[in-house]
């Protein structure tokens, strides 16, 4: 921590609270940018729903390709958000303050955004309807509850819904700031959002036990998501890769290195689209760095520990499997993109304090670890499908077709434009976090130096 | 929110006079601690010597051994990450306990000792499914070498961190053999700034070094010493499984250790602060147990493989199955039940019930895996028989409580020679503390230097 | 007798501490006054007893709703339409642990963010008396008492200093 400068609470609700209420000059071009490519994304699915599945590359045995990975993608994403938010609460860590909203807000999106893929990968998703509406009592048509197809949705909804409270209850502080600096709809809208809070000391107090018992509680929920989505492809014999008992930590953990990545790029776009360089400084991307330093090197290791024990059964097929991946034009391709851009750039990078001082170098080694972590999920998934049964005249290859790269583009654009768009309602870094800082911060004089200190009961 | 501060009170001196305490005054307890783990540890060597006559032919004689030394990797061996993972976070609390927690890197030496037999129990790794897929000198050479590389490790962090309480030793020492001797060991440390940056360094990078080495270690002990040992076992998670339990007995194990520090006249300095921070690590790493052993189950049980389901047999419902329900019990329900209720955890007597179930429950899940692995006669690609249950003999239980106590004798001894309390991390903590007041609250400032 | 509010405005919140410690000396209860913040101070900032709220029976409430949930669920679809799928039996534990234990973190999440809202008695219809600079800044202390009372509580607001001070114009309830 360095020695900062005071800043009054008028101070702070103006520059946190000022950009929500008055539009920025860049912000509808980008929104309509973003909006745009939603669009695109749009008229592929109807496409997609018009002309059938057979526009994408999918065709047996891949019948899992771009839009799953993107799925699983999406899914690793969200786990930063919460796991930043809920686990810096709970070590009491100062430099999470600007950090959890934007985190946690990145869950609810990517989230959101997840559970989209399957309904677009289902092909006819209306038959969904008729098969929700009315439910198939008379024929007692259950759902089969052993299957993980069915624990997905489980996991994804208790996450999403208690992502999304979490956002909702840390928000009433700063619905009620809202309230009390703006007129007309706007101050509607934040009366009814903010439900009477007016900052008693009960409620000050309910906030903070609201904030570390809610961590509490999603944080298991946070490591039960990954690892259900992991199990989709674990818990099945027939496909080449899959079948290891790691899956579950392993996903989990690279989840964590592509969401806190993630995270690191919300908070340099936040930086330089809204100017708040009093509020995110290079100290919160040197803890976050040093943060995907430890996340960074435990993926490696699962990694490692998978690579080895895939190949551990000296089985034909697995080791055929892992010999494409690695040595088998495009997917040798592929896995290079993937290890440069998911392990060898960042981790090395990360160790430098300059490096993670630097706001420009955090944001693009980010970029590189997402971009390789979607490859990674895509080559667990794609090359093992390739081959998946056991006679080579019945064995594929896949390539993603227009129709789903333009849907997995428009899924990017979908989580910026919901983030963008959250901003103009409401404050993305919690004001109220910002100011409790200022009055936990005294400065301790050591010696003939001035160390910044906190205050603890 | 209770401080996580010691008592205001502590100066400097006070420190330094407590801290070397037990260097220079040897009370009646120490003497009759001493006699009575020597003894024990001296029965332990008997039942050695008498299941080495035995030879190493019969490797199912040899699995309580096993799971005694990966029960003491599991304490000794991952207890002192407890000091290395707090001082990495920087977190304030830690200054009590480190040297406590640290203290245990010494029994690293009699680790590698005890770790020799077990060399000539497991063959070669040619022509056998293992994770050295026929490298040469595997896997003896590289077991000993990555678990001597821990030990050297951790007595090197031992030694950067006790090298300015020698120099405090030797400073209030009047002379005489001791004196020396501590002289000797501070290696003229002055307490320059140079001195101080160097010792920092080391401490972060080797304490690093220390988690990953141990990680290592655990992955070859776990893979060479028991998954290899089942044919058609291949589980890339149970190596961190073990990770994961030996993090758990090893926060247990310094939970423990503050306890009886606070018996023998500590608790100024261990206040419930300690204990309460140690409890939510310690809640966190039993949901963990759960979540580690639950996937591995899952995976192995969903695709009904007769393969797959005799190895389940083997280590859960089969012929350990009690040891398995123990274990569940006490690594998990057990802590889970105590420490979930906000009271127990801020206590002292919460965590330390907890700990001590945990450490019992490691014991019994060490046994459960290595006895289980060590007792498989068959080669080959897949489980076809699972083995009846090994039970332990009179040599067995000899060894088990002379190998627990050796550790703890070492320890015991280490005492002497180096402060149980970390002169210098706490004087450091007095320094970066002060009074502050919010309103009317009266609270203290925590200094953060970058 | 009436009851009707006050509500007096501190720059500094050292002045409104003054004003908790005068309106105690006076014989104001815990639950007639009121301070209010726009930033969460550390709990005894202003001299206050500890908060006392039962917010922890509302996740353990919660878990064992979401539990049974979701064990009926599961228990009861599978036993309905007994099918064999892999081989594995009706009542299969590991899926039903799965499912159960997502229903229960749900169930329990939900009630914990009801029982925040309901302790820190919202949602509240009419927001009384309140000044929007409050979150600016400023400190508010609201005292809420019989009307011969009420001259008491503003000469010891006005006496610690306060830049400002709101009346109610009806009986204003407090929380």
């Amino acid at each position: 921590m360095e020695a900062r400068e005071r800043l009054t609470e008028a101070q702070i609700n103006e520059d946190l609270l000022g950009p929500t209420l008055r539009t920025p000059r860049w912000f509808w071009p980008v929104a309509g940018f973003l909006a745009l490519v939603v669009l695109a994304g749009v008229v592929s699915f109807g496409l997609m729903i018009n002309r059938g599945l057979g526009l994408t590359g999918l065709d047996r045995p891949v019948m899992w390709g771009a839009l799953i990975t993107t799925f699983v993608f999406w899914v690793g994403i969200s786990h930063a958000g919460v796991m930043i938010s809920s686990i810096l609460r709970l070590a009491q860590a100062e430099w999470r303050r600007p950090v959890t909203r934007a985190a946690e807000l990145l869950t609810v999106f990517a989230l959101s955004t997840a559970a989209i893929f399957p309904l677009i990968h289902v092909g006819r998703p209306w038959r969904l309807l008729y098969w929700f509406l009315p439910y198939d009592f008379p024929r007692m048509v259950w759902p089969n509850v052993r299957s993980p197809l069915i624990w997905d949705p489980a996991a994804i909804f208790t996450y999403l819904s208690g992502a999304s409270l979490f956002v909702f209850v840390a928000l009433l502080p700063d619905f009620a700031l809202a309230r009390d600096r703006t007129r007309g709809w706007r101050h509607r809208l934040y009366s009814v959002l903010s439900l009477g809070f007016r900052g008693s000391l009960r409620q000050w107090k309910l906030q903070a036990i609201a904030g570390i018992l809610l961590s509490a509680l999603i944080l298991p929920v946070f490591v039960s998501v990954h690892s259900i989505v992991s199990w989709d492809f674990a818990v099945a014999m027939s496909v080449d890769g899959w079948h290891a008992t790691i899956f579950a930590p392993y996903f989990v953990i690279g989840a964590v290195h592509s969401g806190v990545a993630a995270v690191v790029t919300v908070m340099a776009l936040m930086l330089w689209l809204f100017g708040w360089k009093r509020y995110i400084r290079p100290e919160h991307f040197d803890s976050l760095g040093k943060l995907e330093l430890a996340v960074g090197i435990g993926w490696f290791y699962f990694f490692f520990l998978e690579v080895v024990f895939g190949l551990y059964g000296l089985g034909g097929p697995d080791l055929a499997m892992k010999q494409m991946q690695l040595t088998q034009w495009p997917w040798s391709l592929l896995f290079g993109i993937f290890i440069v851009t998911a392990a060898f750039i960042p981790i090395p990078l990360w160790m430098f304090r300059r490096v993670r001082r630097s706001i420009l170098a955090m944001f693009l080694v980010s970029i590189s670890v997402n971009i390789g972590m979607w490859f990674e999920r895509f080559l667990i998934i794609v090359p093992g499908l390739a081959r998946k049964q056991p006679f080579a005249f019945s064995w594929g290859t896949y390539s993603p077709r227009p129709v789903e790269l333009i849907i997995v583009a428009a899924s990017f654009a979908l989580v910026l434009l919901g983030l963008l768009l959250f901003t103009r309602l409401f404050p993305p870094i919690p004001i109220y976090d910002m100011k409790e800082g200022q009055v936990l911060h005294q400065d301790l004089q050591v010696g003939r130096r001035r160390v910044p200190g906190i205050v603890r009961e | 929110m209770v401080s996580h501060e010691h008592a205001p009170d502590l100066t400097p001196d006070r420190i330094a006079q407590d801290g070397l305490r037990s260097l220079l005054v040897s009370g009646p307890r120490f003497f009759a601690a001493a006699r009575i783990l020597g003894a024990l540890f001296a029965l332990g060597i008997v039942g050695f010597v008498l299941r080495l006559r035995g030879g190493f032919e019969d490797r199912a004689a040899w699995g309580y051994y096993a799971g005694l030394f990966a029960f003491l990797l599991a304490t000794v061996g991952s207890a002192p990450m407890v000091a290395i993972g707090l001082r990495l976070t920087k977190a304030n609390w830690r200054r009590p306990l480190a040297r406590a927690a640290e203290l245990y890197l010494v029994g690293g030496v009699f680790l590698f000792l005890l770790f020799i037999p077990l060399l000539y129990l497991v063959p070669s790794a040619q022509g056998r499914r293992t994770i050295w897929f026929s490298w040469p000198n595997a896997p003896h050479l590289w077991d000993a070498w990555a678990l001597a590389m821990l030990v050297v490790c951790g007595l090197l962090v031992l030694y950067a961190s006790a090298v300015p309480d020698f120099a405090s030793a030797r400073d209030s020492l009047p002379g005489g053999l001791r004196q020396r001797v501590f002289a000797w060991l501070a290696c003229r440390w002055r307490g320059r700034q140079r001195q101080w940056a160097v010792q920092r360094g080391v401490l972060v990078l080797l304490g690093a070094f220390y988690f990953m080495l141990l990680v290592l270690v655990y992955t070859l002990i776990s893979s060479d010493f028991a998954i290899s040992m089942v044919p058609g076992w291949r589980d890339p998670l149970f190596p961190t499984y073990q990770a994961l339990v030996g993090l758990q007995a090893g926060v247990a194990t310094v939970i423990l250790t503050m306890y009886l520090l606070r018996r023998i006249g500590y608790q100024e300095y261990l206040g419930v602060g300690p204990f309460w921070s140690l409890a939510k690590i310690l809640l966190a790493l039993s949901l963990l147990w759960f979540y580690f052993w639950f996937s591995g189950l899952i995976v192995l049980w969903y695709g009904r493989q007769p393969v797959e389901q005799n190895i389940l047999k083997l280590l859960w419902y089969g012929p350990y199955l009690p040891l398995f329900l123990l274990t569940a019990v006490l690594n998990f329900v057990g802590p889970l039940l105590v420490l979930m209720w906000n009271p127990l955890r801020r206590s002292v007597v919460g965590p330390a019930i907890a700990s001590g179930m945990i450490l019992v429950g490691t014991f019994l899940d060490r046994i459960r895996f290595f006895v289980a692995a060590f007792s498989v006669e068959e080669t080959g690609v897949a489980l076809e028989h699972v083995p009846p249950a090994h039970l332990p003999d009179g040599i067995d239980m000899m060894i088990v409580v002379g190998g627990i106590a050796g550790a703890l004798f070492i320890y015991l001894m280490a005492t002497r020679v180096i402060p149980i309390m970390a002169i210098w991390e706490l004087r450091e903590g007095l320094l970066l503390r002060a009074r502050a007041t919010v309103v009317r609250l009266e609270a203290i400032v925590l200094g953060k230097p970058s | 007798m009436a009851r009707r509010s006050v509500l007096g405005l501190f720059r500094e919140p050292e002045a409104a501490a003054k004003a908790v410690e005068s309106l105690q000396a006076n014989g104001f209860g815990e639950n007639e006054y009121e301070v209010l913040t726009g930033t969460p101070y550390p709990e005894g900032a202003f001299g206050e007893k500890p908060v006392k709220h039962r917010l922890y029976v509302f996740p353990f409430i919660g878990g064992i709703s979401g539990l049974s949930v979701a064990l009926l669920l599961t228990i009861g679809t599978q036993v309905t339409q007994p099918l064999v799928t892999g081989g594995k039996p009706i009542l299969s534990l590991p899926p039903m642990a799965i499912i159960s234990y997502e229903g229960m973190m749900l169930g329990a999440i939900i009630f914990t963010v009801l029982g925040i809202i309901f302790e820190s008695r919202l949602p509240r219809p009419a927001m009384g008396l309140y000044d929007r600079r409050i979150s600016e800044g400023f400190v508010g202390v609201l005292v809420s008492c019989e009307e011969d009372r009420l001259g008491a509580a503003e000469r010891a607001l006005r006496d610690a200093g306060a830049n400002d001070m709101k009346h109610d114009t009806s009986g204003g309830s407090r929380q």
